[in-house]
């Protein structure tokens, strides 16, 4: 897989919630090459404080336009340097980074299990799935987020004329709890499914849970904490089992940030 | 006319004085896709041990201001399979590949260098002293002249190679330290390894890494390393020495050489400028030459 170290240019800053900005990049290379599930390390600044790059996942990509894009709001010292750079400008980029979504052929239906700012690489992935369907397969979105104002890419599923089910944990919209009720629920439904999920890490392990239990082939996308990006810090280490039966840490970095849910060992 | 790079550590000798430390560039070919190999002075391992380890359970990394805190654990595949999958790919580059050995004990250090010793093309042995000694209740070898000092004798009787012992900052007085390396058999000393810090994230009011405690690394420690830095060389005039800790620019280099160091090692800015190594080197030609020097020996410990 290649990856380009390159200066990105700021096409736009995008506003789409209340602290929620689509920042559009314009790197044919990257735009080119992106698979939903990878990610990008931007890095806005020129000094070492803040120091690290930090990780984003790709939200859409236009080959065509040679642009993509990735969602961010404005939290820390990081996100607000990356918030002040003016269109035009360049964003030092790595990227494409890491393993992708790869779409369960035999599955009658694809479940998209989106946790609050998890969405972002699942409606890259759907935008990609959406077209090779074939007659009798489907493909769901189920979305959770703490209240409704957190929900993130409704549009861009909406667009794409996806079945949506939405949890809330305040109930503000949509069902009241979490995300894997909802699942829990779809899974119930004798249809043959895949999940593809993206969320917090105690999200994913239930998520995890359930596939594992009834025997459903899922991909989750893990969060962790990422230096370099390029494979050498060993920072963002995931616990695996091995195909030899052991246990080892693998990069979210390079082997993922999408692994099968069952290789990971949950703690 | 084009400033003299190369520099002259006693047995070493290197095309220019930038490498990339250890532990910040795996074995050196995942990087070769981002930057020209062949151009760094040369390339430190990540440390490796006598058999595979898997490494602390995360999260092993946190930022910090200017710095972050690390507590990977050593996790590597082991000497035999550096030997048998990396090193010929390695030495392929012509650049010079310097080994890192860490160890829990003595008898780890020497086995992990009498392997390396017997490979082709290591260029040097850089002994990881910040390990934590399992015979003395995890106290780093670095922190004690006494450790230090068997553990370079040890290894100085077990390989021919140039060897280069890379100190801890976290002591009181360095100096007996050097002196106790040197004294070894130590051929170069570098100075210095990650100090420890802790984390604690208020909120959740836990400590941010899951090992506690940590190494931390990047600017916010040069100030320490060079403090060192300087002070060895006062001691020991004579003995090359290795500046690292906390360079991000060319400018962050050159002070550790007034202050007396032959070579330096880029270590955490290698995650977040993977070309910065290239970039110290042309630097250090541009001062040299706007500042009629020429060469890097001609600047070398004027401060002090």
């Amino acid at each position: 897989m290649t990856r380009y170290e390159l200066p990105a240019m700021v096409v736009e800053h995008q506003r789409r919630g209340a602290n929620l900005y689509e920042l559009i990049l314009h790197a044919p290379p990257i735009a080119q090459s992106a698979t939903p599930g990878q990610f990008v390390m931007l890095r806005p600044m020129r000094t070492h404080a803040p120091l690290w790059r930090r990780p984003y996942s790709i939200l859409r990509a236009n080959p065509d336009k040679g642009v993509f894009s990735v969602l961010y709001s404005v939290q820390s010292a990081f996100t607000e340097l990356l918030s002040l750079k003016p269109i035009g400008s360049m964003i030092q980029t790595l990227g494409p980074l890491g393993s992708y979504f790869q779409p369960v052929r035999s599955a009658r239906r694809h479940i998209l299990v989106a946790g609050g700012v998890g969405a972002p690489p699942l409606c890259f992935f759907a935008a990609r799935l959406v077209p090779t369907l074939q007659a009798g397969e489907q493909m769901v979105i189920l979305e959770g987020a703490r209240r409704d104002d957190l929900l993130v890419g409704l549009d861009e599923f909406r667009a794409l004329g996806a079945e949506i089910r939405i949890a809330t944990d305040d109930g503000s919209r949509g069902y009241k709890g979490f995300v894997t009720d909802l699942l829990a629920e779809a899974l119930n439904e004798p249809i043959e499914s895949a999940v593809y999920a993206c969320g917090p890490n105690r999200m994913l392990q239930v998520v995890a849970r359930l596939c594992a239990a009834g025997g459903v082939p899922c991909q989750v996308s893990l969060d962790a904490p990422m230096p370099c990006g390029i494979g050498v810090c060993l920072g963002c280490a995931v616990k695996v089992k091995t195909p030899d039966g052991g246990i080892w840490y693998r990069r979210a970095c390079v082997e993922g940030p999408v692994f099968w849910a069952e290789e990971v060992v949950w703690e | 006319m084009t400033p003299d790079l190369r520099v002259n550590l006693g047995r070493l000798q290197l095309r220019n004085p930038v490498m990339v430390a250890a532990g910040t560039f795996g074995y050196g070919l995942e990087y070769r896709d981002l930057i020209d190999l062949a151009q760094l002075g040369a390339i430190v391992t990540k440390s490796l041990t006598l058999t595979p380890r898997m490494g602390n359970p995360p999260p092993r990394v946190v930022e910090t201001p200017a710095g972050m805190l690390n507590a990977i654990g050593l996790q590597n595949d082991g000497v035999e399979a550096f030997l048998r999958e990396t090193l010929s790919r390695l030495r392929e580059l012509g650049t010079p590949v310097i080994a890192s050995v860490a160890g829990e004990t003595l008898e780890e250090y020497v086995g992990v260098a009498v392997q390396l010793s017997r490979a082709e093309g290591v260029a040097a042995i850089e002994l990881n002293l910040s390990c934590p000694n399992q015979a003395r209740g995890g106290l780093e070898f670095g922190t004690d002249p006494d450790l230090t000092m068997q553990a370079v004798a040890a290894v100085r009787r077990a390989t021919h190679l140039p060897l280069i012992a890379k100190l801890s900052p976290q002591v009181s007085d360095i100096v007996p330290i050097a002196c106790a390396a040197v004294q070894a058999g130590a051929d170069i000393l570098c100075l210095t390894n990650t100090i420890l810090g802790v984390a604690v994230d208020a909120h959740t009011r836990q400590f941010r890494l899951a090992s506690k405690s940590g190494g931390l690394s990047g600017p916010a420690i040069k100030p320490i390393a060079q403090y060192h830095l300087w002070r060895v060389r006062q001691a020991l005039p004579e003995t090359p020495l290795i500046g690292v800790g906390g360079i991000s620019s060319a400018d962050d280099a050159i002070e550790f050489i007034l202050l007396g160091a032959h070579a330096v090692q880029i270590g955490t800015a290698n995650y977040v400028q993977p070309t910065l190594a290239l970039e110290v080197g042309q630097g250090i030609e541009a001062y040299l030459r706007a500042n009629g020097f020429d060469s890097v020996d001609a600047i070398r410990g004027v401060v002090y």
